[in-house]
């Protein structure tokens, strides 16, 4: 049987997905660090054998994101885009707007009823909508960054931001902290002042539904809960939204024979 | 009798007072701690001790800046921007276009007769202001106030295209990394920030004269990337910092006179030089 490949090489994670009939059959994810090319193979590696398969079983790769170009094994590489249209399309069939939250991007891509991609829209100029905010707001509250969604939910009285820049918003936090607000209430306020970031993304391509969220920004649900409020609509998400172009990537794969 | 005004600026990160009488008597500049909003009277003092005067001795107290309302015995609370335009307009005539570049904000201002005309402003992104350069000269480990005169050694500018300021202070550190020399890198930062300044300006019709106000001025090399931006000369005030300050007391003056030809005497604060204990 034939086993097929997509690779994600963000600037955050590097992510794997085996497929095999076009299912999923294993995934890994880890942090890309600072040499891609030993990622990647890394990566791999962890995915195949944790189905006890080699390198040699696979019939085709693809890889995708911003490392693309560093998996030498890889047999063709496709945008990171395309990728997560064919991964949030073959998940839910039914998504038109896809949200994807990278480390260092927010885009919002359209797609049609067949999952292709009709228009898309990034914003790579400004941190305040990514997930580095995110890292940053863990960091100010000295937590670790998986654990700050749940936390957010349970604010009572959320804190106003005056803005979405990462900087600012930062300062304004150390501020709001030492006047004794609650990290929760600080979180959702966060949260909240990074959702109206990314929901301008969103009605610059248009509200059409479903919506999907997808790259490592989805793992946060108070981010997640903070986005459906600002559109006053509910957003779909995985179990694992990390690996969504890395799927599409292999669905791309085991289209390419 | 001789009267004395005092006019105090307190800004996100330094807090300035100037007194005048016929002209500036002192002027005082010192960080805004997180206490700034209580410690506006000992700012005060020092700059009275060196003005040789007593509080007493002051007719009227204008405040301005971003810590304005904490100033409890301050006669009067007036924007930065009309102050910044009295200040710079009182010591540069000619000036039609001032660029102030603050610690957490940048503006744009017009003036037109010695009043503020029009005006734009970033205090939204810290790509663009004072913060920005703050953030690298961190990562770079260089004072602040050294990366005017380090620039100006630097035999280009690097090239930054990260306009947010947590990407580019990645980019700034991997490019040191890849062997990029710290003075070209901060030439690149300067001419980011002018880049980014200039087109928040520009939206305004500039006009000559234009000059640079705020902590921005002091930098040679911010005030250098300007120039080439701009594609003409602009001119610094002698204490950059104190434009703000110096434009509320002049402001304080001003309302003091214009009571005073009606034979009043404007109303005051009633407060002495005490702490804002309101905010405790």
């Amino acid at each position: 049987m034939a086993f097929f490949v997509g690779i994600d090489v963000g600037s955050g994670y590097s992510k794997a997905v085996v497929c095999e009939n076009r299912t999923l059959k294993s995934y890994a994810i880890m942090p890309s660090g600072g040499d891609y090319k030993e990622s990647a193979r890394r990566i791999a590696d962890e995915a195949l054998s944790k189905i006890n398969i080699s390198i040699n079983d696979v019939a085709y790769t693809v890889a995708a994101g911003y490392g693309a170009t560093m998996v030498g094994f890889a047999n063709r590489t496709s945008t990171d885009i395309s990728c997560h249209a064919k991964g949030v399309h073959h998940l839910f069939p039914d998504v038109r707007t896809v949200i994807d939250i990278g480390a260092q991007y927010s885009r919002a891509i359209r797609l049609d009823n067949n999952g292709s991609i009709v228009n898309f829209i990034m914003n790579e100029k400004c941190a305040g909508g990514s997930g580095k905010f995110l890292l940053i707001i863990a960091r100010i509250l000295h937590m670790d960054v998986n654990d700050i969604g749940s936390l957010s939910l349970t604010a009572t009285k959320p804190v106003e931001f005056t803005t979405a820049c990462a900087v600012f918003a930062e300062s304004e936090a150390v501020s709001r902290i030492s006047e004794g607000a609650l990290p929760a209430d600080i979180l959702a306020g966060l949260h909240n002042a990074m959702a109206s970031k990314i929901a301008t993304l969103i009605t610059r391509i248009g509200l059409t539904p479903d919506f999907a969220v997808t790259g490592g920004g989805a793992k946060d649900i108070g981010l997640v809960k903070a986005i459906e409020a600002e559109l006053g609509k509910s957003v779909l998400t995985t179990d694992e939204p990390h690996i969504t172009a890395a799927l599409g990537a292999a669905l791309l794969a085991s289209e390419s024979l | 009798m001789k009267r004395y005004f005092a006019g105090l600026d307190i800004g996100s990160t330094m807090t300035k007072v100037v007194v005048i009488g016929d002209s500036i008597e002192a002027s005082i500049i010192g960080p805004t701690g997180p206490e700034h909003r209580k410690l506006a009277n000992k700012v005060m003092e020092d700059a009275l001790i060196k003005a040789h005067l007593a509080f007493e001795d002051l007719s009227y107290i204008v405040a301005t800046g971003y810590g304005r309302i904490n100033v409890p015995f301050a006669d009067r609370q007036i924007t930065e921007i009309t102050c910044h335009a009295k200040g710079l307009f009182y010591l540069l005539p000619t000036v039609k276009t001032i660029v102030d570049i603050g610690g957490q904000d940048s503006k744009g201002i017009k003036i037109k007769d010695g009043k503020v005309n029009n005006f734009v402003m970033n205090d939204k992104c810290a790509a663009g202001t004072g913060r920005f350069l703050e953030v690298i000269a961190d990562s770079l480990n260089v004072p602040l106030e050294r990366l005017g005169e380090i620039s100006i050694s630097a035999n280009r500018a690097a090239e930054i295209s990260s306009t947010c300021t947590v990407f580019a202070e990645h980019e700034v550190t991997n490019q040191l990394a890849n062997g990029e020399s710290v003075a070209n890198l901060i030439a690149g930062v300067h001419m980011s920030v002018a880049t980014r300044v200039s087109s928040l300006v520009k939206k305004l019709q500039i006009e000559k004269d234009i000059a640079i106000t705020g902590g921005g001025a002091k930098n040679i090399g911010l005030v250098k990337a300007l120039e080439e931006k701009f594609g003409c000369p602009v001119l610094v005030p002698p204490e950059p910092l104190i434009t703000g300050a110096l434009g509320a007391a002049i402001m304080g003056k001003e309302i003091f006179e214009k009571f005073a030809r009606e034979g009043q005497t404007p109303t005051r604060s009633g407060h002495g030089l005490e702490e804002a204990r309101f905010f405790s």
